[in-house]
């Protein structure tokens, strides 16, 4: 099992601007951790780092506790699966995933047993003699995990691993993903732009965005408590609704915030209630099963409510919106930061 | 899906296109028939049929020495030429370094010089060297092949580099890449490209005529123009001798072709990224 140490990271692509500005971030032996950010922000840039396919100017790299910057990918013993999946088109899927072992110079019949091992652990066992060109997007996605899995790296980087599959299979393999992390104990850095996989899959969760690191802590607290308006807004399905707090009489705080509250966090009322509530008429009402996501236009601007489905009748448009003030999240307009009242 | 032969514009465009093939065969065809002719036959318009030209052609004039001096020249020519054309494409594709570019550039420009202009350098430097009249000196200028190099670069190119990242983390060092990734991948070009060069090789002359006295050394085109001045007590050229002689000359590359062919299939790098 191997710790990871990035200090300071800062990159640039040859001829371009400045993609990293200064990344720090220190992951445990045997964690798993969940980098997430819209695109563009540098997440691929910063697990290349890691891997070696790329090279920074400026920072530190430490894998264990040595520093690895100017140690070539072969050298640092990661396995690492590709976005795209990038299997060798001209090997059998025996012949991707023991690939690595042959290239360490493992036997052939000891690699091509921890082969069908490894295949017999990701259903693969039917199609060993087959070309990755056979397969579908979900079989090349297990044989791509499959060549990692060969390796018994103690590191493993994930670029979105996930993304090029339909939901149902990509719930799947998060689960067993999960689950693998779970058997193995290795350190894994998964990089996504999919806010679920992140809460769902890890120990802690980095937040990044144009370059830089906003927050890095577990799921729960990231949720409950994000560091700032943009990761507020990041995590959480549906997102976290924002409202002026100029607009909210009677609250605490100051002038000059922005009131943040979730969805899960508004209560929904089909008549008036008592005490302060405000006016409304549903936009549009999504189904998610057991709960309903209504789109709302009231007196504080477009809300996003949730509630569960036997809490309001199809059809009813006027409601009233109740605001749970013990979980409202305060940001600062200025900073965007999160303040404590 | 396959052209309907029962419309009439298919079936005439058919037979356009075998006449066209047959137009091409003709020669070909005509020559090795000719091979099998005596000179009088051919000279008296009659029939005669004879393999006396091809006894002619290898015991006299040494075609099987000639045929043997142009599989060595040409196998050698086209082996390294390949192996340094693809390293070569293989660095100009995937690393960058400093004076890359410019090196690129110098390849390419050498595509623009004829090969006449280099025909006494590489004379005057092999003499120097001491390399004229041997194996080495038909082989040694042709083996960089600067089109190889560009070719090659630009199907390599077309590789997505994820697959040379795999094989890195993979534990691959570059050459392994180079070899286990990309040269299988590339393995239609690079058939493509061994056939041009040996093709290119096989059929060079001014080369081979200036490099080489020895006539131990002769390859088949140079023996061949040689025929055209046999027996100067006669004032005919003797055309069945040359045509036995030609089509010694050309079946190795009728055979070279037919066994390459296969191998120019495409579409290898099918499923490699989603
Ligand atoms: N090879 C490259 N050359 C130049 N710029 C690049 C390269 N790869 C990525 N970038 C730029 O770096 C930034 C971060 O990219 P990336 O790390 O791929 O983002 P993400 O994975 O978060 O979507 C983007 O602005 C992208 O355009
Ligand atoms: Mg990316």
């Amino acid at each position: 099992m191997s710790s990871i140490q990035l200090e300071n990271i800062r990159k640039s692509y040859a001829g371009g601007p400045e993609v990293l500005h200064g990344v720090s971030m220190d992951i445990r032996a045997g964690e798993f951790v969940v980098i997430v950010g819209p695109s563009g922000c540098g997440k691929s840039t910063l697990l290349r780092l890691v891997a070696g396919l790329e090279t920074c100017v400026e920072g530190n790299i430490l894998i264990g506790d040595k520093r690895v910057n100017a140690l070539p990918p072969q050298d640092r013993d990661i396995a690492m699966i590709f976005q795209n999946y990038a299997l060798y088109p001209h090997m059998s899927v025996r012949q991707n995933i023991a690939f690595g072992l042959e290239l360490r110079g493992i036997p052939r019949a000891e690699r091509n047993a921890r082969a069908e091992d490894v295949a017999r652990t990701l259903k693969l066992e039917a199609y060993l003699d087959r070309k990755p060109g056979a397969l579908s997007g979900g079989q090349r996605q297990r044989v791509a995990m499959g060549r990692a899995l060969a390796r018994d790296s103690s590191i493993f980087l994930m670029d979105e691993p996930l993304s090029n599959l339909d939901n149902a299979l990509r719930v799947t393999m998060r689960t067993e993903i999960k689950e693998l992390h779970t058997q193995l104990g290795a350190t894994v850095v998964y990089v996504t732009h999919d806010q679920t996989e992140a809460l769902s899959l890890a120990d802690r969760v980095a937040v990044m965005k144009d370059g830089n690191l906003l927050q890095f802590d577990t799921p729960s607290a990231i949720y409950d408590r994000p560091a700032n308006r943009f990761v507020a807004g990041f995590l959480g399905m549906p997102a976290m609704n924002f409202i002026p707090i100029e607009t909210l009489p009677h609250w605490p705080g100051r002038s000059g915030l922005t009131v943040g509250l979730r969805p899960e966090n508004m209560r929904l009322h089909t008549s008036e209630p008592e005490g302060q509530a405000f006016a409304g008429k549903v936009l549009l009402s999504e189904m998610t099963g057991s709960e309903l996501i209504l789109h709302c236009d009231t007196e504080l601007g477009r809300l996003i409510v949730t509630t569960p489905r036997r809490d309001i009748a199809a059809g009813q448009t006027s409601i009233w919106v109740g605001l749970d003030t013990d979980r409202a999240l305060f940001f600062d307009n200025g900073s965007e930061r999160r303040v404590d009242l | 899906m396959k052209p309907d032969e029962t419309r009439p514009g298919n079936r005439i465009l058919t037979w356009l296109a075998l006449a066209g093939g047959l137009l091409f065969l003709f020669p070909a065809l005509y020559s090795i028939f000719m091979s099998f002719q005596t000179v009088d036959a051919y000279y008296t318009g009659t029939l005669d049929f004879t393999l006396e030209n091809y006894q002619l052609a290898i015991g006299q004039f040494h075609f099987a020495r000639y045929l043997f001096n142009s599989l060595i020249v040409s196998g050698t020519v086209t082996v390294m030429g390949l192996a340094f054309a693809t390293m070569a494409a293989f660095a100009f594709a995937r690393f960058r370094f400093a004076g890359g570019n410019l090196l690129f550039a110098a390849v390419v420009a050498t595509l623009m010089i004829p090969s006449h202009i280099s025909l006494i350098p590489n004379y005057l430097s092999l003499a120097r060297v001491g390399l004229l009249d041997t194996y080495a000196g038909l082989i040694l200028p042709a083996i960089s092949n600067g089109f190889a190099a560009f070719f090659l670069r630009q199907y390599i190119r077309g590789i997505p580099v994820a697959l040379d990242e795999a094989a890195y983390m993979d534990g691959a060092t570059p050459l392994q890449v180079l070899w286990r990734v990309i040269v299988p991948i590339a393995r239609p070009a690079i058939f493509s490209m061994g056939l041009f060069i040996f093709i290119s090789e096989w059929n060079s002359y001014i080369w081979p005529l200036v490099a080489v006295g020895d006539e131990d050394l002769y390859t088949l085109q140079v023996g061949l123009a040689r025929l055209y001045k046999v027996n100067p007590g006669e004032d005919v050229v003797n055309w069945p001798l040359v045509m036995a002689a030609s089509t010694i000359t050309i079946l190795p590359i009728l055979l070279g072709f037919i066994f390459v062919e296969r191998h120019l299939v495409r579409g290898i790098t099918m499923g490699a990224v989603k």
